[in-house]
């Protein structure tokens, strides 16, 4: 008698995408994920995404605080720390402002970031800004 | 380990498939610089040579370097190049098996349906500014890349949607204007945004219905009708061609055997999201009817 082929291989992928999916849904609830991102298809589902979020950062020193821009070099890590604010992606982003900064020999001790993210009102569409998380880091 | 580098006996239907894989990973190259030219390289290949196409192991390979692509941009890397992820991956365990067009059947049913049931679990319950129509009022007016149609179908001038994006930045959390400027929003655009909020997800329900429900000559005939539909519709403004491509691309390897049209069908919408996303037809029907 043959024997009937296995099923198991059709199944793999879509365990994966439903696995992955899974994690990305608790990320962004309870990690801030923009619901656009990490493979759980929440894209065009929700406001909560990279034009509508951003990050303050100020550089402090004796006798400095000073707002930075994103400028090129800080635009890819900034961008993942505004996407997905965890301490890992804030520490590598303010890693990289603190290597900026030296190479403009700026001083620095602390690097303190916010990250933000717009909300529209339901009827007048008035936009406003709210905090998703503060994050300092200190140079050791 | 011989049967990864084996290649497989495939239908027509599944060569097709796997070769406008190939020409997708092709269009739109992708990753660091490490994976880039291994990925273009293999799907030149894959085109050229048909036992490259056939061979489980290029497929396998695609997988692993689309997830290296992955975890490299994580997170910023868009859901349909996970799709793609989980694609290659269907087709290399698929074409490792005897039975490849049923198992990519099942695989590429199994995978949009899925998809779809997320995006409607987002749309429909975890997001909160979805259902109530902001989503696309707002994006209409801030996306320059739907600019051309919130004046030609919402019927904005350009002027009012430069005021509106004005009006759209956000103030600092508790401050307020003491005039606040006011969005423009003729009645055309909220139309507009209405049938763009229900129609994606009504279609959206439809495809994930029919697809995650086995059914029978019916529900298979939904299936494509509605993943067509949403192709044909979607594509001509949501400027994501490659997440379109691989949609058609798994809906072509749902085609039995005797239904030619349908694939012809499919192969025909794979080419007219090629000329959406490289045509701004908008624009050109927009400066025609002297809107711009």
């Amino acid at each position: 008698m043959r024997r009937k082929p296995s099923r198991w291989p059709a199944a793999v992928a879509p365990l994966l995408l439903v696995t992955t999916a899974a994690l990305q849904i608790l990320l962004a609830q309870v990690a801030d994920l923009s619901p656009w991102k990490g493979g759980g298809f929440g894209m065009f589902a929700s406001l909560d995404h990279t034009p509508f979020r951003g990050i303050d950062i100020v550089a402090e020193a004796p006798n400095r605080s000073e707002t930075l821009e994103i400028s090129p070099s800080l635009e890819e890590p900034a961008a993942r720390a505004a996407t997905f604010p965890s301490d890992f992606r804030l520490t590598q982003l303010a890693k990289a402002v603190v290597a900026r900064e030296k190479r403009r020999g700026q001083p620095v001790e602390t690097v303190k970031m916010e990250v933000w993210r717009q909300d529209f009102d339901p009827i007048s569409l008035r936009a406003t800004e709210r905090r998703v998380r503060s994050f300092s880091y200190r140079i050791p | 380990m011989r049967l990864w580098f084996r290649p497989a006996a495939c239908s027509g239907t599944v060569e097709t498939a796997l070769r406008l894989t190939a020409i997708a990973l092709l269009l739109r190259p992708m990753g660091p610089w490490y994976v880039l030219p291994v990925i273009l390289c293999l799907a030149a290949l894959a085109i050229v040579l048909p036992t490259a196409l056939r061979t489980p192991a290029t497929w396998l390979a695609l997988a692993v370097l689309v997830g290296v692509r992955i975890l490299d941009d994580w997170p910023l890397a868009d859901n349909h190049i996970y799709l793609l992820g989980y694609w290659c991956l269907a087709v290399a365990l698929a074409l490792a098996t005897t039975d490849i067009s049923a198992m990519l059947e099942k695989s590429s049913r199994w995978l949009i349906g899925l998809a779809f049931a997320l995006a409607v679990l987002w749309k429909a319950v975890l997001s909160p500014d979805y259902l109530d129509g902001r989503f696309f009022r707002v994006t209409v007016l801030t996306d320059p890349r739907f600019a051309d149609v919130a004046m030609l179908i919402g019927g904005l001038t350009r002027n009012e949607l430069e005021q509106n994006r004005l009006a759209l930045q956000a103030l600092p959390e508790g401050a307020e204007l003491l005039t606040p400027p006011v969005v423009t929003e003729p009645w055309r655009l909220r139309v507009l945004a209405g049938i763009a909020t229900w129609g994606t997800l009504i279609v959206e329900i439809c495809v994930a219905l029919t697809s995650l429900v086995p059914g029978g000559r019916r529900t298979r005939r939904l299936r494509h009708a509605s993943l067509l539909a949403f192709c044909f519709g979607t594509y001509a403004f949501a400027p994501v061609a490659g997440f379109g491509w691989l949609l058609l691309i798994m809906g072509l390897a749902q085609c039995e055997y005797d239904q030619r049209a349908l694939r012809g069908l499919y192969l025909g919408a794979f080419l007219l999201v090629l000329v959406y996303s490289e045509v701004p037809w908008a624009a050109l029907l927009g400066n025609w009817l002297g809107l711009q």
